[in-house]
């Protein structure tokens, strides 16, 4: 039957091995077979050599004529082949070990148990071996075992390739059962790289895993959160805490002005916008690649790190089903301390007094509420989020479906993100050269936004950060009015206006009350792929993918306000995107083993073509603003449309050469050509080389018996990758825009150059080398990967900052700058188990960063983040990292008359009390006594020099504790709020700090200037004033577990159950006074991009959340 | 392989194949027409610039808002100031849509007809000059574009006021060329020879170069335009095109995408949904002249509203301003523009009208020393002006011009004469944000008492605006 093909039994194998090591042999028969082995390094010398010729022989004869001359036994049990000694006591030690045990030892006592996976799954194949003996076993297919022993007083060592070591005292025990954990970090792990997959300890490039079960009950709601503070150099920042926010993923720093996000491949399907739209309990794995051996094979979109997701799959055996959910409450933290109504009045009336104006008549400030605002605007919120899957299979075909639930709910009102997840993935065998597979995620997710960051600058965003207007809104105003409706402008008690005293801003609350800005997207994500394996070392693999992606955007402008018409007429704007995107790949794979060295070619083919088309209709005029009249059709007023369509391709050849020597040397040389239709014919294409080595010293005779020293491999490599994401058409200026001007009393249409092009343009190119050293000590407890490595981006796609008098027509792109990061990078664990009941594990990871321009090809330095009246806070220039702060340096205050008159001028009508600046420089570029656009210097940068994490779990019996704590340090922020709520020049609200730590008099203070709108002009021109340390180190997620066993749960047919409590964002340790250090490009700044990180307008913060949650298996 | 990375662009043209038909060139044309308007009032500062700095205006609104404003208004000027960038941008744009226009439309481009092309280029090279006439005012010596230009040569040096007066005299000449004298139907609003002429005449008498400004004038004159007989009809949507216009920034209301003024809004009263800007000042008040019966110049009411008149139709509320006042001339009544779209206005700004014109005929004949022929222009200004009681049925005691209002000017003595005329171009052109301009070439000593409450302004630093910082950072020859 041709099922009979399929199990491993009776799977035919041809292997040729001459003199290599057993390790090696087993591995090339698990590949061809399907198998893995199961054994224990301690019982069975893997190094020892053999010799093995077979031709389409049965699985079982193969390994008889392999394993027989080495006195082992094996036993096939589904897809794991369990190697043992072939006297199944250990009486007879293998001949490798015979040296070091001299002593035969005499047998009394007989010890039974039984070792079980977490899931209470008995674990065949473990070696259970005394402390300080070779005397050991194996265990059965049930995971049972019996030894026999001189007396119950020793301890025992269990061990099992892909688990967690555990030492189990016997203390006088006969009988012990034993839970091994999974052990993710092992080094059997496959890691996925460019088009295969690579054993952990064969890399030689530098790649980062995350594994499922370190995202376990995280309340994480997108896969990109999931990477925080787990990989080494990989910075994740959320733009800001709001449901649905763009997350900024950078792999080794920023290498461009233009486009850092890296490539996503999700299940060999590229993309750059899937990732959000796949639920983060469907994946498996998440593997990083950040050096350029490993990523380059990507070509011309990899300089940014490749993102390889891989989603879970079935597993032949029964069906299994899964669940999980959890349920929380969000709430905010950290808030600002502001004034309060009194402390406001008080403040007011200084200023008032200071600068000549009426102030706040005291029976006035007597009837005020007192409002505190953020509270108002910032509420609980909840968030939950449910899953089931169902997996299983055949030998032949596995299958997993799953489906998944996830609402989030905003702090501020009318926030939201809620996901629905379908998956199903299928693999089927066809015939022995015939494998097929699909996969295919479906999604749908639908985000609510109001205003996150920003202060409304800009098209295109939510528009002002509701928060920022909470804390300008002074607290004298009501929420409400008597009537219950939102006030809109403050009013005294007879009724008059009073703007002038209380600020004339929107009220928070109604304008989150009014927000409606809707984004529903539709997703499918999957893949489908024949596998063709004609002869054993050959794999031919074709994969078609689609990434298809359907935007329906929707907000309503409802007509609000009560004094005033915001929105006025009522408008409803929509818009539909539909992104098609397929991918053809086809490789091929051919492994050659000559004596002791294995060579692996790579070849493919690639073809991308990606289209988006668009279309978007808006309409005014709402009479009734019910959502049940929010349709085009209701709509009486001016109606406009717009539509459009691009196109992009990308068509590929690459080639890959692995080579390894005795699992000893090792080295891997990757080739790609990639030609793009983004660029003008005759400079379509560009070829980009890498090439990496490794050498493993623990194989080394000479390092091979130091025990300690489970791995010591040294990696180098070097390289080139691309950056393609330049737009679609950068090479031809363009002539369109949409002006329009009414001749006559008619909307005319006007048509010009709206950007401006560069035949000559071509790829940005990254050179980048990385050495890296990992070491395995204490039988792999301890294990540590260091990397250094140095990242040149060249020919970087600068857009040429135009002076501001060259017109709108856009900024060309040139291939001027260079750009570098280097860095050093660790990631450490170390897992050990105390007794019989407690065990823990640490792993951590830090990284430094140094980003530096390195030239910008003779172009000016370009600005970044508009913080004010045309005012950039940053500029990028040569010899300083992408994106500096660029300010006036804050010299404290001015306490005296005469420290004015001495002090370089600073305008009309500075007065003690008044900030001072540092004259720095003039136009000749020495200070000349004016302080003005010449004193600005570079302050800092927004880049972290250092990003850490650190994970803890602790366990004892069925209890576990994890910590997770995630850090920056070295980065600077802006509070660019601070200069309206700090700077005092109108009637906003201030923070408590500047209404009450304000100067009064010669020495007083050095901090806060004194209180006078008139001088604010001066006090609260951007400078060091509001530049802040961004450092932070957060407990992301304290998490307490409790798992209960077999005996409880086998009556309800359960296989495991975990029931857990955990905490987001619990603590947070830092010296920024905004509401959250925690931010990205603020909506303003969105054009700048990586030029205007860490700015902060008045962010929406971070929630704190507290969840619940249950994991279930039947 | 290569059909696959074949991917044309879509929906916009490359730049080479654009101006290829005669529709193009014209969309191209009315593209550069855009940086007029004053749909967003507040990147469009021209009134701040003009007038707020001057003595005729100030900022208005709640102290704070807008600071940057308020700081032009105080001379704290800085090049960080959110006014004068915007303006130099937005002049600026405006020149790179005409170098493209013009760049697309040389003679040599014969995809175009000969009519179109000229009058395309006509209309473009109208709008630079117009553009620059107000940059080189602002700013004083500028960066001169003439075509658009490569990253390389846009980082160029400013040049002497003197260039770029040569540049606008070339281009007002070639424009008068090339343009008709009126347009009809949708074209209405388009640079005509009229409006060339004018501006050539206006170049020439901020160069002070008397002899041609008066001849230029006399040209426009020569073309048929009239004065309005009511002065406010150049004020009110339903004459904005009226035979006095010369050249005016169009606005409509209800448009999609918005082409309304946003004037409208920014300097209506809070009550009535506007946000208070621009308040008048009492020194403006007073240069109205009064007949000794205390009978005012009715062209103040009609520039402004003011306690105990009506504003427009409804009763004046003092609380609305703190001077006193509230501008009316870029302001519709409630029954025209309601409060909802406040910021949609629909009147045109006047930016050349004949009164215009004639008073700076007046002052360069003045000048030339023909003080007869500078006071036939002046007063063919006061005589429309006190005739509005002839025609303005709504003013008290309309049919009858008041004893002694708006005499004809009668001295010839050069001295008088120009103060007298300075004095009407105050009162007949206040508030269209001309004033600043005005005073800074009247020279020092008017500037100085004309700000004398103004105890940060230093002539010599305030004759131009400090060129803006984003400029300075990005254009490195520059020379500043």
């Amino acid at each position: 039957a041709p099922a009979s093909h399929q199990d491993p039994a009776n799977r035919r194998i041809s292997v040729q091995v001459s003199n290599q090591a057993l390790k090696t042999a087993l591995h090339l028969i698990g590949q061809q077979a399907g198998v893995k082995f199961v054994y224990s390094p301690r019982l069975i010398d893997p190094q020892q050599r053999v010799t093995l010729r077979a031709h389409e022989q049965p699985l079982p004869d193969v390994l008889q004529q392999l394993l027989a001359p080495l006195h082992l036994d094996f036993e096939i049990l589904q897809k794991q082949v369990v190697i043992s000694k072939a006297t199944a006591t250990g009486a007879v030690p293998p001949p490798t070990l015979e040296a070091r045990n001299a002593h035969p030892v005499p047998v009394e006592t007989t010890i039974t148990g039984r070792v079980t996976q977490a899931n209470g799954e008995g674990l065949p194949g473990v070696t259970v071996v005394v402390k300080g003996t070779t005397n050991g076993t194996t265990s059965d297919a049930d995971g049972n075992f019996t030894l026999s022993l001189p007396d119950a007083s020793g301890t025992l060592v269990v061990s099992a390739i892909g688990f967690i070591t555990q030492e189990v005292s016997l203390q006088g025990r006969t009988q012990v059962s034993v839970v091994l954990q999974t052990d993710v970090k092992s080094l059997d792990d496959v890691v996925v790289i460019g088009y295969t997959t690579q054993r952990k300890a064969d890399l030689t490039g530098a790649v980062s895993q995350v594994n499922q079960a370190d995202i376990n009950g995280l309340p994480v709601t997108g896969p990109a959160q999931i990477l925080q503070g787990k990989a080494a150099g990989v910075a994740i920042t959320q733009a800001t805490g709001a449901p649905g926010e763009n997350i900024a993923v950078r792999i080794r720093g920023v290498g461009t002005i233009n486009d850092n996000d890296p490539l996503y491949i999700i299940d060999g399907v590229p993309t750059k916008t899937g990732i959000n739209q796949i639920s983060p309990n469907d994946i498996e794995s998440i593997n990083i690649l950040k050096d350029a051996s490993s990523a380059a094979i990507y070509g011309a979109r990899a300089s940014n790190g490749v993102v390889i997701v891989t989603t879970k799959r079935g597993k032949a055996g029964k069906p299994r089903l899964t669940a999980s959910a959890y349920a929380g409450v969000q709430t905010a933290s950290n808030l600002i301390n502001m004034a309060n109504t009194s402390q406001y009045v008080a403040a007011y009336n200084v200023a008032a007094q200071n600068d000549g104006r009426e102030q706040i008549p005291a029976d006035v400030a007597a009837t005020l509420p007192d409002v505190n605002w953020l509270k108002e605007v910032l509420k609980p919120a909840r968030q939950y989020n449910g899953q089931l899957d169902v997996s299983g299979g055949t030998e032949n075909s596995q299958y997993i479906v799953s489906g998944s639930y996830l609402k989030q709910d905003g702090l501020i009102e009318n926030s939201s993100f809620d996901r629905y997840n379908l998956r199903t993935a299928v693999n089927t065998t066809l015939s022995r050269f015939v494998k097929i597979g699909t996969n295919a995620n479906l999604s749908y997710s639908k985000t609510r936004q109001v205003g996150t960051s920003g202060d409304g600058f800009g098209d295109g965003n939510p528009g002002a950060s509701i928060v920022r207007f909470a804390l300008f809104r002074t607290p004298g105003t009501p929420v409400r009015n008597d009537q219950g409706q939102f006030v809109d402008l403050p009013r005294t008690p007879d009724g008059a206006l009073a703007t002038a005293f209380l600020g004339d801003g929107i009220n928070p609350v109604a304008l989150a009350d009014a927000a409606d800005r809707n984004f529903n997207r539709y997703n499918l994500l999957g893949n489908a792929y024949l596998e063709i394996t004609p002869v054993e070392s050959l794999r031919i693999r074709s994969d078609y993918g689609v990434t298809f992606l359907i935007t329906d955007y929707k907000q309503f402008f409802k007509t609000f306000g009560v004094d005033r018409s915001f929105n006025s007429p009522a408008q409803l704007a929509q818009s539909n995107t539909k992104e098609f995107n397929y991918n053809w790949t086809n490789t091929a794979v051919y492994e050659l083993p000559v004596g002791k060295s294995t060579f692996n070619f790579l070849l493919g083919t690639e073809a991308i073509k990606n289209n988006v088309t668009a279309i978007s209709a808006s309409r005014r005029g709402y009479v009734d603003q019910s959502p049940t009249f929010q349709y085009l059709d209701n709509g009486t007023g001016v109606q406009q449309n717009g539509g459009g369509e691009a196109h992009s391709a990308l068509f590929s050849g690459f080639a890959r050469l692995s080579y390894d020597y005795d699992s000893r040397y090792l080295a891997s040389f990757n080739f790609r050509r990639d030609g793009s239709s983004q660029f003008i014919p005759g400079r379509r294409a560009e070829s980009f080389y890498s090439g990496s080595v490794g050498w493993n010293l623990a194989q080394e005779r000479f390092l091979r018996d130091v025990s300690a020293l489970s791995l010591l491999k040294l990696r180098a490599s070097v390289g080139q990758l691309g950056n393609s994401s330049i737009g679609n058409y950068p090479y031809a200026s363009l002539v369109g825009g949409n002006f329009y001007y009414p001749f006559g009393g008619v909307s005319t249409q006007g048509l010009s150059v709206v950007s401006k092009g560069n035949p000559n343009l071509r790829w940005e190119t990254s050179t980048q080398s990385d050495v890296g050293l990992d070491i395995g000590l204490l039988q792999g407890a301890l294990q540590l990967t260091l990397d250094y490595f140095v990242k040149n981006t060249s020919n970087v796609l600068l857009f040429l900052p135009q002076p501001s008098s060259a017109g709108n027509g856009g900024n060309p792109a040139v291939n001027a700058g260079k750009i570098r990061n280097q860095g050093f990078e660790l990631e450490l664990s170390y897992r050990n188990t105390i007794g019989n009941d407690w065990s823990y594990n640490l792993s951590g990871n830090l990284a430094t960063l140094k980003n530096e321009v390195r030239d910008l090809g003779g172009t000016p330095p370009s600005v970044g983040g508009r913080i004010d009246n045309n005012y950039f806070a940053t500029l990028t220039d040569v010899g300083r990292p992408i994106g500096s702060f660029y300010l006036l340096q804050a010299d404290g205050i001015f306490q005296t008359a005469e420290e004015v008159f001495t002090h370089a001028y600073q305008g009309p009508g500075i007065q003690p009390g008044d900030v001072k600046f540092k004259d720095i420089s003039g136009p000749n570029g020495v200070p000349d006594g004016v302080i003005d656009g010449n004193d600005r210097t570079f302050v800092g940068s927004p880049i972290p020099k250092l990003t850490y994490g650190l994970t803890g779990n602790l366990r004892y019996k069925s209890l576990d504790l994890s910590a997770f704590f995630q850090g920056v340090q070295g980065n600077k922020l802006y509070n660019q709020v601070n200069t309206d709520i700090e700077g005092f020049y109108r009637a906003f609200n201030l923070t408590e700090r500047a209404a009450t730590n304000y100067w009064t008099g010669p020495g007083s203070t050095n901090e806060f200037p004194r209180l006078s709108w008139v001088g604010a002009s001066n006090n609260k021109q951007p400078s060091t004033r509001f530049l802040e340390d961004g450092s932070y180190l957060r407990l992301k997620n304290i998490q307490l577990g409790y798992t209960f066993g077999d005996k409880l749960l086998s009556p309800l047919k359960v296989a495991s159950v975990r029931l857990y409590v955990s905490a987001q964002n619990l603590l947070t340790f830092t010296k920024y006074t905004g509401l959250d250090p925690e931010q990205g490009t603020n909506s303003n700044s969105l054009g700048d991009g990586v030029r205007a990180t860490g700015i902060d307008f008045g962010t929406y913060p971070s929630a704190r959340t507290f969840t619940v949650g249950i994991n279930a298996g039947f | 392989c290569d059909s696959f990375l074949d991917q044309p662009v879509l929906g916009q043209y490359e730049a080479g194949q654009f101006f290829t038909s005669d529709t193009n060139a014209i969309l191209a044309v009315n593209a550069a027409y855009v940086p007029l308007s004053f749909r967003d009032a507040g990147s469009n500062t021209i009134w701040v610039l003009g007038d707020v700095a001057s003595d005729d205006a100030v900022k208005g609104s709640n102290p704070g808002d807008q600071a940057d404003f308020e700081n032009i208004d105080i001379f704290n000027i800085t090049p960080i100031n959110a006014a004068v960038e915007a303006q130099w941008r937005r002049d600026y744009d405006g020149i790179f849509k005409c170098n493209v226009v013009l760049d697309g439309l040389p003679e040599s481009n014969t995809n175009i007809s000969a009519t179109v092309r000229q009058q395309a280029r006509g209309q473009a090279l109208f709008l630079r000059a117009y553009y620059y006439f107000e940059l080189t005012n602002l700013y004083g010596n500028i960066p001169l574009r003439v075509k658009v230009e490569t990253p390389e040569e846009l980082q160029s040096p400013a040049v002497p006021q003197a260039q770029i007066y040569a540049q606008i005299e070339a281009d007002c000449q070639a424009a008068a060329d090339a343009l008709p004298a009126t347009w009809t139907g949708t074209d209405v609003g388009r640079a005509t020879k009229g409006a060339a002429l004018a501006l050539l005449t206006k170049a020439y008498l901020f160069q002070k170069k008397w002899a041609p400004a008066a001849q230029t004038a006399q040209a426009v004159g020569a073309l048929g335009y009239k004065l309005q007989p009511v002065f406010a009809d150049n004020f009110r949507a339903a004459t904005d095109n009226n035979q006095e216009i010369i050249f005016s920034v169009q606005h409509t209301t209800g448009l999609s995408p918005n082409q309304g003024s946003g004037l409208n809004q920014w300097f209506a009263p809070r009550p009535q949904n506007g946000y208070g800007f621009f308040l008048p000042t009492q020194s403006l008040v007073d240069n109205f002249e009064r007949t000794s019966d205390g009978v005012v110049d009715p062209r103040l009411d009609y520039t402004l509203g003011r306690a105990g008149q009506s504003f427009f139709g409804v009763a004046f509320d003092p609380g609305w301003t703190s001077t006193g006042y509230v501008s009316k001339k870029h302001l519709q009544p409630l029954t025209e523009i309601p409060a909802t779209i406040k910021g949609d206005g629909n009147l045109n700004y006047q930016a050349l009208r004949y009164a215009d014109v004639l008073l700076m005929q007046a002052e360069a004949l003045n000048e030339s020393g023909n003080g007869a022929g500078a006071l036939m222009a002046l007063n063919q200004v006061r005589k429309r002006a006190r005739e509005s009681y002839l025609y303005d049925t709504s003013l008290p005691n309309a049919g009858t011009v008041p004893d002694g209002l708006l005499p004809d000017i009668t001295t010839t003595d050069q001295s008088q004469l120009r103060e007298l005329i300075r004095r009407e171009r105050r009162s007949e052109l206040a508030l269209e944000f001309h004033r600043y301009f005005d005073i800074i070439r009247y020279g020092e000593a008017y500037a100085r008492q004309a700000l004398a409450d103004r105890p940060n302004f230093n002539y010599a630093r305030n004759q131009f605006y400090p060129i803006p910082q984003s400029e300075r950072d990005t254009n490195r020859n520059l020379g500043l």
